[in-house]
């Protein structure tokens, strides 16, 4: 079968968009690309996060390492991430972390005067530089602002003061999970469903209702003018296989046929906030790429590494 | 869905709140209370006067003691100007003890002339914390935050050298109730006992006891049995009787036959039969042939033997004397001689049923026979016996100096007396007693009547509240039951139901002797409800009231009764008071019952009615009454007293519960017959599990066993385990970073505000085999999750220098905390005045302090110890005392966030080890929602466990967590739902309960879930449990376990590998160990493991006289090698001589163990030649 190409063109389908959550379709692939798309956008997709912490005055009733961790899990805007030098291997400053291209320099200065408990905040983290910032939920959430001020790193009481320094590098999530930009990334197969309209003539109403019941999330429904058991929402279905049984147990299997389709994946991402959703799957593709060019060109690593520096590490790092 | 509102204790919880808690701890605190308020006065009061008589001025010395005083502690105790108050955070930090000053007059008296009254210092006395003379005492938990103590803290210990130290409640057998005993020791106290006794705990007001036994005899006889000075010492209880009171042998014999009827046949609740009358007669006899007739030849024959062992008396009469050996001996709960006869009276009567088998043995396992010994009480006779001894050293020294003629002493100065007094340094009294809470030990002559002499109080650890809180409800059986052989003692008995918890006891060797109360268990104290010491003679005297009301015959003065059947022994606190028809018993206990209700009455809440019913064979009956303290005691509701306004709860004790008919919300009828309706009903199920069982989620869905287990791991988590933990200087404390608190929680956990110290967090758990790495409980972490902070937690490590006891005494007062200026290697560590700086990262290796000595200007480095980089995380420096420091405190944080080998453990039982940190990506993960686990153990821990609550509280914190609100999970809650009635339409099982929430959320009702493989991202060919469980960390960390060597320190004598992880030793390779590997065959390895790698040694052994001791080497003469460049230098062949054979002829090199030298030089030691027989290989 010399020849023959297995090349699939696979079609993207964007159902919903807004800056921390995407919904889309993956169709025309199979399970090992939508996959390797997901562990990309978890563990691959570069991001900034805080990463040295240099504290100067801490009175606060947490400890240095309690503070230094939560700074690291504060997401921080990471557009620039992809361009960015990871720290290791950062020509211009032997990785020590203080250079521009590989990392971003935070001051933290909050001191409580008052007998009001003082919280300090995400908002209270003044960057060296303005596109990376701890990520601000106010607009996007629609909260109100003044209730929302950022997140929460210590809160102070009279007297006690928190004084650091904190660099932020790029990273990936597989090393630490405070590089992860995803929340959560998700897919599912595209479930089929057919149903048995004959057999399904022969329930009562009250079969029919109890049948629709049985799923514990709304795929059936009867429709109300034809009172035919009819299919509202068929990626509801989490191949629970509680109807099959219900039907299984009414006695009339093959009631409905649910297949999962092996080449269409509904993905779900959401994101921590450092990047656009979209942002996330295109930067995880733009990451698959640079790996899958790696893999082209192993025969030949020297040569790779020249070519591709920071992935040739990246690689040998992963 | 209503989004529950959680109630929020708040930093600072409602009094109300804290009642509860303050139950817990309250035996302890008013136990020392009344100690301090009356206890100490009426001790002193029972402390024997000394009198001491000089024979030159011919005038008599009475030296007492009286008026105690204990002051709150004070900071500076030599000056005593008002300094300032000393709080228990102080004593903490400092590591000295939480002592007030404690102050007796001693009172002189010569020739009963004008009393004298000097105020001794006694010494510095231990203060519990929250008792009466604690500054904490009436502190809010305002006052308590700002005194650097929890907001809850309970008090109830007392702090020693800076530990907290608990005493140990322990068990003794109930006082002043006869108990029949058989017991085949018995029989060894002489020839011709038998193994049947009656035993009897006396204890007086001041809290001492005496324990007195009746033994039966072959012949019929019975002898009093008592301890005097160590030894036993056995009366026939003929003499006794006779001594007691002025009677004559007629009466003594009715009296004793009263019992016995001949209509009454062997029916139901005859006790006596006719061979009393023959025992009656032989007891008679026996006086009879002493040529004893009245009470004052029975005195003076009791004298005649006693005076030679009673001390102080020998001047005294015989009659004298023997009174004092019935008053301080026999029954001394009793003061009246006609009440101690009657009480002789009625335990040969019991004991003479216990033979005839009319009445069956009490057993004193059991919890209806026992008590308990609190803190107050234990310090109080201990004191006791302490001043004792101080008064009587006095006299000895007083008397020394009286007759040593050389010194100018004046008896009948007051000056001389008290200079010699003060040579027996009052301190030392108070002293013992701080010993006595440090270490545990008693150290008595006498014993105190108690069955061990050690392990009397431990140290209250806080690991984290489970543990702190079970050291105040524990109970011990008592050490000496530690080393029986027989396993009856850890029985658990049904008596013990609802004040001895079933679950809590730890397994293994302690099992069943250390018992822990039930949530709802009290010990009876001497306060009331409203905090008013109890006058128990006023008590007394109104139940007699009543009870002569309700038609008791009373037993004053000599009135002749009839026994059971027809008439009940009445005995109030081991007095007999009279009888009653057995007829009438019942009503007169229902009476009782609503007396103790009753709020007006003078009968107390806490009144044990014990009405042991007429039976065949038996216990042995009569109504027992006890008002006494440290009964234990429990509330239930009594449900045949009609009441409007709930006041119907009673406090029932053990002995009577065995005869009550207590109705529970499951338990059916229990096989009540009508005749027997219950009158009284458990208040909620669970009130028969400790606080720590009952925090367990549906234990009453898991197997047994797995709620014991848990009930030991919840004291071994590692917790939130502090709020002042900055205030704290403890030895070792574990912390966790990030608790939460329990989706599913019982009602428990809500009472008891265990929100304050959570010990664990809500992780998601699938229950499948993904990797292999869950194999045999362990368990998969997500990395992910635990670099998000899941577990994280320290372990904060004080260092306390302390210059002052530094060993070498010509150091001392010359070091001081300072770091030399020259010294650049260590000034990135230390500061200039030694200390490190708060954050600074020390590194294994690294010094943590500096002291130089002013005078050698020598320094000293404190390097840290251990292979782990700890961060420094206080300094604590002693101010107050001198111009230097003298004392600092260095506390170092161990980051501990989870790796592999951390043991994790569910609330159920379920422990297992961490085996891998697994990525996040390679999860599997939810299609849904994208959840991926924290958490993955395997399927194969449930089956043979049983550990359904743990699947059910999976189902249920999913429900929960999906709906946003807590979810109820105490045990037993269904049971209660039935007996209200069944107000639902049909009561559902609790899974469809749970299963419901989950569907009303999308979720599949059994709480599986479809996962995909994170690797492949292919669906898992099976549906998979997975949901939230509250998981603990336990302490158990590898970082403190690990034990790991190639090569390092050896024996200096048999130069094989040392042991201990601390120095960095080996493991013993023993000899099981070295079994296997000859079993299997493994030669090389062996000899590797065994020789090689351990003390391998080539010895020179002289084959002319085969010795390998008498081999030196003879240094070569030096030869000028030119060095080779970078070779190293060519090894000169070593020359050795054999000394005995004077040659280097027959020197042969052979390989064998050091030991093997080192045995030859000890049998050289001894005289013993060892020779070696040296041959080729080949030839062998």
């Amino acid at each position: 079968m010399e020849g023959v190409s297995y090349q699939r063109f696979p079609k993207v389908k964007i159902r919903e968009l807004k800056d921390d959550y995407a919904k889309f379709e993956l169709r025309d692939t199979d399970a090992s690309m939508a996959n390797a798309l997901r562990r990309v956008m978890i563990a691959e997709v570069p991001t900034i996060a805080i990463d040295l912490v240099e504290i100067e005055v801490n009175s606060s009733v947490l400890n240095d390492e309690f503070i230094a961790h939560r700074l690291g899990l504060i997401p921080l805007t990471s557009e620039r991430a992809m361009s960015m030098r990871f720290s290791r291997d950062c020509d211009a400053c032997d990785g020590d972390g203080q250079c521009e291209f590989c990392s971003v320099e935070f001051h933290l200065r909050a001191k409580c005067m008052t007998d009001q408990t003082l919280d300090v905040t995400s908002k209270d983290l003044y960057s060296s530089d303005h596109t990376v910032v701890p990520v601000d939920f106010t607009d996007s959430a629609g909260y109100d602002s003044s209730e929302q001020r950022g997140i929460i790193i210590v809160k102070l009481r009279r007297g006690q003061e928190l004084r650091l320094r904190a660099i932020a590098r790029k990273g990936i999530g597989k090393d630490h999970a405070k590089w992860s930009p995803a929340a959560t990334v998700t897919f599912m197969y595209e479930p089929e469903i057919h149903i048995n309209e004959d057999m399904m003539e022969t329930l009562t109403l009250e079969e029919k209702q109890s049948f629709v019941e049985s799923s514990p999330t709304r795929v059936f429904d009867i429709d109300p003018n034809t009172q035919q058991v009819v299919v509202v929402d068929p990626e509801a279905y989490t191949y629970d296989d509680e109807v099959l049984k219900k039907a299984e147990a009414m006695g009339k299997p093959g009631l409905v046929e649910i297949y999962a389709k092996e080449d269409s994946f509904i993905f779900t991402v959401e994101s921590t906030g450092a990047i656009k959703a979209s942002q996330l799957v295109l930067n995880a593709i733009e990451v698959l790429k640079q790996k899958l060019d790696a893999v082209r060109l192993s025969e030949d690593t020297v040569e790779a590494d020249d070519q591709f520096g920071e992935l040739g590490a990246h690689m040998r790092g992963g | 869905m209503e989004r529950q509102r959680r109630k929020r204790p708040g930093p600072f919880s409602d009094a109300e709140e804290l009642e509860e808690l303050k139950e817990l701890f309250k035996h302890h605190i008013e136990s020392f209370d009344y100690m301090i308020d009356e206890g100490l006065d009426l001790m002193l009061k029972r402390v024997k006067p000394v009198q001491i008589f000089d024979s030159s001025s011919n005038k008599t010395l009475r030296i007492w003691l009286d008026h105690p005083e204990v002051y709150p502690p004070q900071k500076d105790r030599s000056s005593k100007t008002s300094a300032g108050a000393l709080y228990p955070f102080e004593c903490r930090q400092a590591k000295i003890s939480y002592t007030g000053s404690f102050h007796i007059d001693v009172c002189f008296q010569w020739d009963g002339g004008v009393v004298v009254r000097e105020k001794l210092n006694f010494g510095e006395f231990p203060i519990m914390l929250k008792s009466k003379r604690c500054y904490l005492r009436e502190a809010d938990p305002r006052k308590l935050v700002a005194c650097k103590e929890e907001s809850r803290e309970m008090g109830g210990y007392f702090i020693l050298n800076g530990l907290e130290r608990v005493v140990r409640l322990l068990i003794l057998p109930k006082r002043n109730y006869p108990m029949s005993l058989v017991r085949n020791s018995f029989r060894d106290r002489r020839e011709g006992y038998t193994d049947k006794a009656v035993v009897i705990r006396c204890v007086r007001g001041d809290l001492s006891s005496v324990t007195v036994k009746l033994y039966y005899l072959h012949n019929g006889s019975a002898r009093l049995g008592f301890w005097v000075q160590g030894r036993e010492y056995m009366l026939p209880v003929g003499i006794i009787l006779k001594a007691l009171i002025d009677t004559n042998d007629r009466e003594i014999y009715t009296k004793l036959t009263c019992c016995y009827n001949e209509k009454n046949g062997e029916g139901k609740g005859a006790v006596g039969t006719q061979l009393v009358g023959e025992r009656a007669k032989i007891i008679l006899d026996e006086v009879q042939h002493l040529a004893l007739f009245t009470q004052e030849q029975c005195l003076q024959h009791i004298g005649e033997h006693f005076q030679p062992i009673m001390e102080g008396m020998e001047s005294e009469s015989y009659s004298t004397v023997a009174d004092v050996v019935l008053r301080n001996y026999i029954f001394v709960h009793l003061d009246d001689n006609n009440d101690k006869f009657n009480l002789l009276i009625f335990m040969v009567q019991k004991l003479f049923s216990l033979i005839d088998q009319t009445s069956a043995p009490d057993n004193s396992d059991s919890l209806q026979n026992q008590e308990v010994l609190l803190p107050g009480h234990l310090i109080t006779i201990y004191l006791k016996e302490k001043l004792e001894d101080w008064l009587r050293k006095g006299k000895k020294l007083i008397e020394d100096a009286i007759n040593n003629k050389s010194k100018n002493f004046d008896f009948c100065s007051m000056k001389d007396v008290k200079k010699v007094m003060e040579k027996n340094r009052p301190t030392q009294v108070s002293a013992a007693i701080e010993n006595l809470l440090k270490t545990g030990r008693l150290i008595t002559q006498t014993g105190l009547d108690l069955q061990q002499r050690a392990g009397f109080t431990v140290q209250a650890e806080r690991l984290n509240y489970h543990r702190f809180l079970s050291f105040f409800r524990c109970v011990h059986r008592g050490a000496s039951f530690a080393g029986l052989r027989t396993t009856s003692v850890r029985k658990l008995l049904p008596e013990s139901w609802g004040f001895l918890c079933p679950v809590h006891t730890p397994d293994g060797e302690p099992c069943g002797l250390l018992n822990h109360m039930t949530c709802t268990c009290r010990i009876t104290s001497y306060y009331n409800s409203p905090g008013n010491i109890r006058d128990f003679f006023k008590i007394r005297m109104s139940i007699l009231d009543v009870l002569v009301g309700v038609g008791m015959t009373t037993s004053w003065p000599k009135v002749d009764h009839a026994g059971p059947p027809q008439v009940l022994p009445v005995l109030l606190d081991g007095r007999v008071v009279g009888s009653l028809p057995s007829g009438e018993a019942e009503k007169v206990v229902a009476h009782l019952r609503r007396l103790k209700l009753a709020a007006a009455s003078v009968i107390p809440d806490d009144l044990e009615v014990g009405y042991v019913p007429l039976s065949l064979g038996g216990t042995y009956p009569g109504l027992y009454l006890f008002t006494s303290p440290s009964r234990f005691v429990r509330p239930v509701r009594n449900i045949s007293i009609p009441s409007a306004d709930g006041k119907d709860i009673e406090l029932i004790g053990p002995f009577e519960q065995v005869f009550m008919e207590i109705r529970c919300p499951d338990g059916g009828n229990g096989g009540r017959s009508n005749i027997f309706p219950a009158t009284h009903e458990e208040i909620s199920p669970t009130a028969m599990l400790s606080v720590v069982a009952n925090l367990t989620p549906w234990s009453d869905h898991n197997q047994s066993p797995r709620n014991m287990y848990q009930c030991q791991m919840a004291k071994q988590t590692m917790a939130f385990s502090l709020q002042a933990i900055n205030a704290r200087a403890d030895q070792k404390l574990y912390h966790l970073q990030t608790p939460q608190t329990p989706i599913v929680r019982t009602k428990t956990y809500t009472k008891y505000c265990m929100d304050e110290y959570p010990s664990g967090t809500n992780a998601i758990v699938a229950v499948l085999a993904y990797t292999g790495y869950d194999m045999e409980d362990a368990m998969i972490l997500n990395k992910s999750s635990v670099e998000r902070g899941m577990c994280h937690g320290q372990i904060y490590q004080t260092e306390t220098i302390d210059l002052g006891d530094d060993k070498s005494k010509s150091d001392r007062g010359q070091r001081i905390f300072k770091r030399e200026h020259s010294d650049r290697s260590i000034s990135s560590c230390l500061d200039s005045d030694g200390l490190p700086h708060v954050g600074q990262v020390i590194r294994p290796n690294e010094p943590y302090c500096s002291t130089i000595n002013q005078v050698t200007n020598s320094k000293r480095l404190y390097n840290h110890k251990g292979s782990e980089t700890v961060i420094v995380d206080y300094v604590a420096v002693d101010t107050k005392s001198k111009k230097h420091l003298q004392k600092a405190n260095i506390r170092f944080r161990h980051p501990r966030n989870p790796v592999i080998g951390d043991k994790f453990s569910s609330r159920h039982g379920q422990k297992g080890v961490c085996s891998q940190l697994w990525p996040d990506i390679d999860m599997p993960f939810s299609g849904v929602t994208g959840m991926r686990p924290d958490l993955i153990i395997n399927p194969h821990a449930f089956p043979s466990r049983m550990t359904i609550a743990m699947l059910l509280e999976s189902v249920a914190a999913k429900g929960g967590s999906l709906h946003g609100k807590f979810v109820d999970a105490t045990p037993f809650s269904d049971s209660v739902k039935e007996a209200k009635g069944k107000t639902e339409a049909e009561s559902e099982s609790l899974v469809d309960e749970l299963g419901s929430m989950l569907r009303a959320r999308g979720f599949n009702y059994h709480g599986v879930e479809v996962l995909y493989s994170g690797v492949y991202g292919t669906e898992l060919t099976c549906e998979i449990f997975i949901g939230p469980v509250y998981y603990q960390r336990l302490r158990h960390m590898v970082s403190d376990k690990y034990q790991v060597r190639a090569t390092g320190q050896v024996d200096q004598i048999t130069r094989q590998p040392i042991k201990g992880r601390k120095r960095g030793g080996g493991i013993r390779f023993g000899e099981m160990e070295r079994d296997a590997m000859l079993a299997h065959g493994a030669a090389y390895l062996l000899h590797d493991r065994l020789h090689t790698c351990s003390d391998y040694h080539i010895a020179d052994v002289c084959s002319l006289c085969g010795s390998i001791l008498t081999t030196s080497i003879v240094q070569p003469p030096k030869r000028v090698v030119r060095e080779i460049g970078g070779l190293p230098p060519a090894r000169a062949p070593k020359k050795v001589t054999c000394h005995a054979c004077q040659t280097s002829k027959g020197m042969e090199t052979v390989a064998m163990p050091y030991v093997f030298r080192y045995l030859a030089a000890e049998l050289a030691a001894m005289n013993i030649t060892m020779t070696i027989q040296l041959n080729s290989g080949a030839g062998a």
